[in-house]
């Protein structure tokens, strides 16, 4: 089909947009804003179209493949899975790149804003659609890339060149990861394929999979435990998506993410960038498939991540910095959803990616709204806010509707509810199932644990801005309607994509792997990992369905008592006296370690400075060889008196001992 | 006949005399004296040994030699009479412009 | 058929004796930039003539020269020698335009010296014979010289006798290698010969296991000084940082220590009498380079140090790619050292400008000049992600294949070099948001950004890094071949 063949242009048209953006942007209307959006508008229609078609015939995936250099090709391939990120990311971009055309209007630098995000669209783009792990790792090597010169837009602050080089720094260690995943597992394959091959291209995906039972059966000895090098691949594989995606540890550059224009915040924390930790795992799944140690890893960190940022969440004042904790506590929703898969099998993709899809709506909207509050305000302090929905009628509306999909409002057993209900009830009723068939019940705990605080630090927000009285004089004006209008949009999908979609989303989902390009057999994957599927969900107790919703009633309840009523002086609570609160406001206090302690004391201060002692010795040597050489010819040209007569004295002494001994060996002999 | 070695026993006494000299005169003049001195007892020799084997190639050789410390002596106090000059004395350890 | 291997020696060497004779700087630079495009031209001539499908050696010539001592003029080219030729010819035109914006004493020095270079350094490339081969080798130092003591920084004279004397020790060091391998050989075969080809290929027959092995190291360690590796390095930070730009680019394209590694070490190592020995005293240099240089970069205050150090840290790739002895491998050593000479260029540029411009090059003491230089910011981050590592860039692909394909042969010195990754992107992107970022340091008055020249120049180099990033086959396909048959002596010698 020929739609088919245009596959290749979903990434190059933004790329192109770039191109001439970049170059040519300063002398169009509105920083050429307009090349970016239709080029991305066309990847919509295009990826819309492909997806459509495999809608109908899931089976028959999009492939194309060039030649790169070496034994690399670059390549498409656009399966379910693929396709539904492709769809959700251009469109998520596009109604961001609409909306900034009004967001950006004042910047004098907004061709260069637009320039970038089209590449870093691009680039997300391309990621998505690589049909091999090394155009994915260049890819996602590009978003970083972006993230960096986006997140230092406005780099004469110098918080924000900052934070672009400690999100580059961050998110470098889990790359340094990965690229260590791809290295293992190109030099296993090798070994195994015993050479490069002729004609294939050894690290396309259905190559790769194809190779998973030799993989899972190569040990490694690493501390007197036999590991599989499936999963330490898996592993390093992980540890690339823990950078990327925002997970414990490596969370910490997303809160500081927010120096960059809101509508990059959008970009980063909905459509783009974070999303690629999550779509790495769900693409090479069955090889996490078949090591089912590093799926329980994935569980674990994701639900303690859930946890862990939702409580961070619920006492920041900066009103981007509650959202991207927000963002990390659902990243690692969907993480766990992903981590799922030692029980429930391929289905785990489904729930986990739906969950990415609702999450891209509403915390698009989320940002959006919050960009257009900061636009007409002017700060992003709550505490200043207050009573902004008199102000900011549509703003606030949608924001409402987004906090409503995030914290999971919705009726059990129903089609009723919005968007994050559907997918984060999924994750959590079959974290409930790990807990009930490998007694691994701690995942289960953190994610209810972190619905409570969801709700709550998401209404903590509503309430504080959009109720009561204002608390500072701000001006202020509803946006213009090239910013609302997008957020009408995201409004409609946040409450109603997951009811529409979600029997057939998921079901879809699961056909990803089951193509006529990759094919893999997931039981005997899943035998290979030596544990048993379940397919079963909603077999679970009334209960434990009706919990996500209690506790998020809960959360808002808690909400609604301290920050609508005010009934409880919370002076004395959020105070810097208070030990939990500070840890929590101070974010357990990780820049002090990670940054100060850890980046600059230990690297630079001990172990950079001990290879210059190094460096100094050795220099040392160098430059003594040379003074000792100097010296050495100080003091001897002190023999050279440059007086005839002593020559002619040594000389003459010279010769007569010559003599004496000449005559003395005569004698001897 | 004067046997040989009182020949080359008094061309020995002079250059040793001579080379003496060298070794331990500080001023310029007695230097080329000296030098002179030895010279002449190389000259002695070969004329010796001329005699001895009745061949003048000893004897030429000795009138180049002499022809040759007569220019050295002239060039020789020539730079001696230059250094008296500017220095008022020719002591041969204070002459250390170029030295290292 | 042109000659074109003489030639390339040759043009350079002409103009640059004519270039010497010019009295104005336009005079002497329009001249150098003639006779730089004349060697581009001759290269574009021999690159389309070139078939990188076979290892031989094409556009050779030899014809005797001191048959006595059985030295012969043999000149070739084949995949090893091309990219860096490639390279060569490509950046010494630019570096002629960049330096045309700066105005210096004895320009018709300057320029004639940069040529000069270009002969010496192309020489030591397309020679086939040991006795040419030091020569050219040799002649390398002098141009170098001069450019650091007449127009380099304060500490000029000291960085300039440290480099002269440290190789040049290193160089003699290589020559009693050379000697050796030949009058080895001469008691083999009753011949004496220079040829390197020939005495490759005669070293195997050499007895001694332990003489093989003497011999080896000595070449060994001329060309590792040369490159430089860990622990021989020591010279480099005070030769590049204190010598003009140009002079610091001129250093940057003096691949001469990686090309020996490739054309006579590889191709003798697994006669050696211990091959596994040297290829891990290589991996664990290579490696530990990698780590080294990065580390010691992020203490550096200076920007050129820091460049320099960086540059250590790259070519241990260079070393690490070559000890791994499969053809991936040292393809990607070889695309390392191409690839190191565009990247380090535009970072010698960027910092040449900025010091200029500025009159610092304290990375404390800039700080928001991107609002004031925007062109430079733009091609600087090109340079700054190209030697961070960047996809897309042709540092990566170099990183990717060293790495990859080592990995399987020496994982260990593979892992000390992936540790210093996150640190490679830590000190450049520290230096960016120092210098480049925040808010503009009121205290450097008023700096222009690039002009004219300095921008074409330096914007054809990060294209050129662009475009051997997303498509390296051009030079790398021709690498591959030739590393093909490397490795194949490898495995002939079972090894």
């Amino acid at each position: 089909m020929a739609l088919e063949n245009l596959a290749f242009l979903i990434p190059v048209l933004p790329a192109l947009a770039f191109v001439i953006t970049f170059f040519f942007g300063k002398n169009m209307k509105s920083g050429g804003a307009i090349v970016p959006i239709l080029a991305i508008a066309a990847s919509f229609v295009i990826s819309l179209m492909i997806t459509l078609g495999l809608l109908a015939n899931p089976e028959e995936v999009v492939t194309q493949s060039v030649s790169w250099f070496a034994m690399l090709n670059l390549g498409v391939l656009i399966d379910p899975l693929a396709a539904v990120m492709l769809c959700m990311v251009t469109f998520v971009s596009l109604l961001i790149h609409i909306y900034a055309v009004g967001y950006m209007s004042h910047d004098p630098a907004k061709s260069r804003y637009f320039a970038e995000t089209a590449l870093f669209t691009a680039a997300m783009l391309s990621l998505i659609l690589s049909d091999n792990i090394l155009q994915l790792f260049v890819s996602w090597e590009l978003v970083g890339l972006c993230s960096y010169l986006l997140i230092g837009f406005w780099f004469t602050k110098p918080s924000a060149a900052a934070a672009a080089k400690k999100a580059f720094l961050t998110t470098r260690i889990g790359d340094v990861m990965f690229l260590t995943g791809i290295i293992v597992l190109t030099s296993d394959l090798l070994k195994i394929a015993g050479g490069i091959p002729e004609g294939v291209y050894l690290l396309r995906f259905n190559e790769i999979f194809s190779y998973i039972p030799e993989l899972s059966a190569m040990q490694a000895n690493i501390f007197g435990t036999e590991v599989s090098h499936l999963t330490i691949i898996t592993l390093l594989f992980f540890g690339g998506a823990v950078g990327k995606s925002g997970q414990f540890p490596l969370h910490v550059w997303l809160p500081d993410a927010m120096e960059g224009p809101t509508t990059v915040s959008a970009l980063i924390h909905a459509a783009t960038m974070v999303t690629a930790g999550v779509y790495l795992v769900a693409r090479t799944f069955p090889m996490f498939l078949a090591a089912p140690d590093s799926l329980m890893v994935v569980a674990y960190v994701g639900g303690f991540t859930a946890l862990f940022a939702a409580t961070m969440g619920i006492v920041m004042n900066d009103i981007k910095r509650v959202l991207a904790f927000s963002t990390i506590s659902q990243l690692g929703y969907m993480m766990l959803g992903l981590g799922l898969g030692a029980t429930i099998g391929m289905e785990a993709v489904g729930v986990s990616l739906f969950h990415l899809v609702n999450h891209a709506f509403f915390k698009a909207l989320l940002f959006l709204c919050a960009g257009s509050v900061i636009h007409a305000v002017g700060t992003h302090d709550m505490r200043e806010l207050g009573g902004v929905a008199k102000v900011m009628p549509i703003t606030a509306v949608t924001m409402t509707a987004a906090a409503l999909a995030l914290s999971g409002m919705g009726i059990p057993g129903t089609s009723i509810g919005t968007s994050g209900f559907f997918s984060k009830d999924a994750i959590i009723e079959n974290a409930y199932l790990l807990g009930e068939h490998s007694g691994n019940w701690l995942p289960y705990v953190f994610s209810i644990l972190a619905a409570l605080l969801t709700s709550v630090y998401i209404f903590r927000l509503i309430f504080m801005t959009f109720t009561g009285k204002p608390r500072s004089n701000y001006g202020g004006h509803e946006s213009p309607s090239s910013m609302t209008i997008p957020l009408a949009i995201l409004a409609g999908f946040a409450l109603v994509f997951g009811g529409l979609t979600q029997t057939g989303f998921m079901s879809f989902l699961e056909e990803t792997f089951s193509n006529n390009f990759v094919n893999v057999d997931i039981g005997s994957l899943a035998a290979l990992g030596g544990y048993e599927l379940v397919h079963a969900t909603g077999h679970e107790p009334l209960f434990i369905l009706w919990l996500p919703l209690i506790v998020a009633l809960a959360g808002l309840g808690i909400s609604f008592v301290l920050y609508y009523m005010r009934a409880v002086d919370l002076g004395g609570i959020a105070s810097e006296k208070n030990p939990i609160y500070k840890l929590l406001y101070r974010r357990y206090y990780q820049h002090e370690l990670f940054t100060e302690f850890f980046s600059i004391g230990i690297v630079y201060g001990v172990i950079a400075f001990l290879a210059q002692v190094v460096d100094v010795i050795i220099d040392s040597i160098v430059e003594s060889i040379s003074i000792v050489t100097v010296a050495a010819g100080e003091a001897l040209k002190r023999v050279q008196t440059g007086v005839v007569q002593t020559y002619a004295t040594v000389m003459i002494a010279g010769v007569s001992l010559l003599i004496i001994l000449v005559k003395l060996i005569m004698e001897v002999l | 006949m004067i046997p040989l070695s009182f020949y080359l026993g008094l061309s020995a006494l002079l250059f040793s005399i001579g080379l003496f000299g060298v070794m331990t005169h500080k001023s310029g003049i007695r230097l080329i004296m000296c030098i002179e001195l030895m010279l002449n007892s190389a000259n002695l020799n070969l004329v010796a040994f001329s005699s001895y084997t009745d061949t003048l190639n000893g004897q030429v050789f000795a009138l180049f030699s002499i022809a040759l410390a007569a220019a050295e002596a002239a060039i020789g106090f020539a730079i001696f009479m230059a250094i008296y000059r500017m220095h008022d004395k020719i002591n041969l350890d204070e002459l250390n412009l170029l030295r290292w | 058929m042109l000659p074109v291997a003489s030639l390339l020696i040759l043009v350079p060497l002409i103009f640059a004796a004519v270039t010497f004779l010019t009295k104005t700087k336009d005079q002497a630079a329009t001249l150098a930039f003639a006779g730089s495009l004349a060697t581009l031209g001759l290269t574009l001539y021999a690159y389309l003539n070139f078939d990188s499908s076979t290892a031989v050696m094409q556009f050779f010539e030899s014809m005797e020269w001191i048959p006595f001592l059985g030295i012969k003029y043999s000149v070739g080219i084949d995949g090893i020698s091309m990219p860096l030729i490639i390279l060569n010819a490509i950046v010494t035109p630019l570096l002629v335009l960049y330096s045309y914006s700066e105005d210096r004493e004895a320009p018709n020095r300057f320029y004639a010296l940069i040529l000069a270079m270009q002969a010496a350094v192309i020489g030591v490339f397309v020679s086939l014979d040991f006795f040419m081969f030091y020569i050219f080798w040799e002649l390398t130092l002098i141009p170098l010289f001069f450019m650091v003591n007449i127009w380099g920084g304060e500490k000029r004279k000291h960085a300039s006798y440290k480099f002269f004397i440290y190789t040049h020790v290193a160089s003699l060091v290589m020559l009693l290698g050379i000697f050796g391998i030949s009058f080895a050989c001469l008691q083999q075969t009753g011949v004496l010969s220079f040829d390197i080809r020939e005495l490759i290929t005669q070293f195997q027959f050499i007895e001694s296991g332990g003489l093989k092995d003497a011999i080896f190291l000595a070449l060994l360690f001329g060309f590792l000084a040369k490159i430089p590796s860990f622990p021989f390095h020591s010279w480099l930070p005070d030769a590049y940082s204190e010598a003009p730009t140009a002079g610091s680019v001129l250093f940057v394209l003096l691949k001469i220590g990686g090309y020996g590694l490739f054309r006579i070490m590889l191709p003798m190592l697994p006669n050696t009498g211990s091959p596994d020995l040297i290829i891990m005293v290589m991996g664990l240099l290579g490696g530990v380079s990698v780590l080294y240089g990065a580390l010691l970069a992020l203490r550096q205050k200076d920007l050129k140090r820091m460049i320099a150090y960086s540059s250590v840290s790259h070519m241990g790739y260079v070393t690490l790619g070559a000890a791994g002895l499969v053809t991936m491998s040292v393809s990607g050593a070889m695309f390392q050292q191409f690839s190191h000479g565009l990247i380090m260029s535009i970072m010698f540029m960027s910092a040449g400008v900025i010091h200029r411009n500025t009159g610092t090059r304290i990375i404390n003491e800039l700080g928001g000049l991107a609002s004031k230089m925007p062109k430079l910011t733009v091609i600087m981050m090109v340079g700054f992600m190209a030697s961070l590592g960047l996809p897309g860039l042709t540092g990566f692909i170099a990183e990717f294949l060293v790495l990859t394909f080592t990995f399987g042969e020496l994982p260990g010195f593979v892992v000390i070099a992936l540790l210093a990754i996150v640190i490679t992107a830590g000190y450049h992107l520290w230096a960016m948001q120092r210098a480049m970022f925040g808010v503009y340091n009121e205290k450097l008055g008023p700096v222009a950004d690039l002009d004219f020249p300095q921008t074409l120049a330096m914007a054809l180099i990060a294209l050129l890094v662009l475009y051997f990033g997303l498509n390296p086959s051009p030079v790398l396909d021709m690498m591959i071949t030739n590393s093909n048959a490397i490795v194949g002596l490898a495995a002939a010698a079972g090894v």
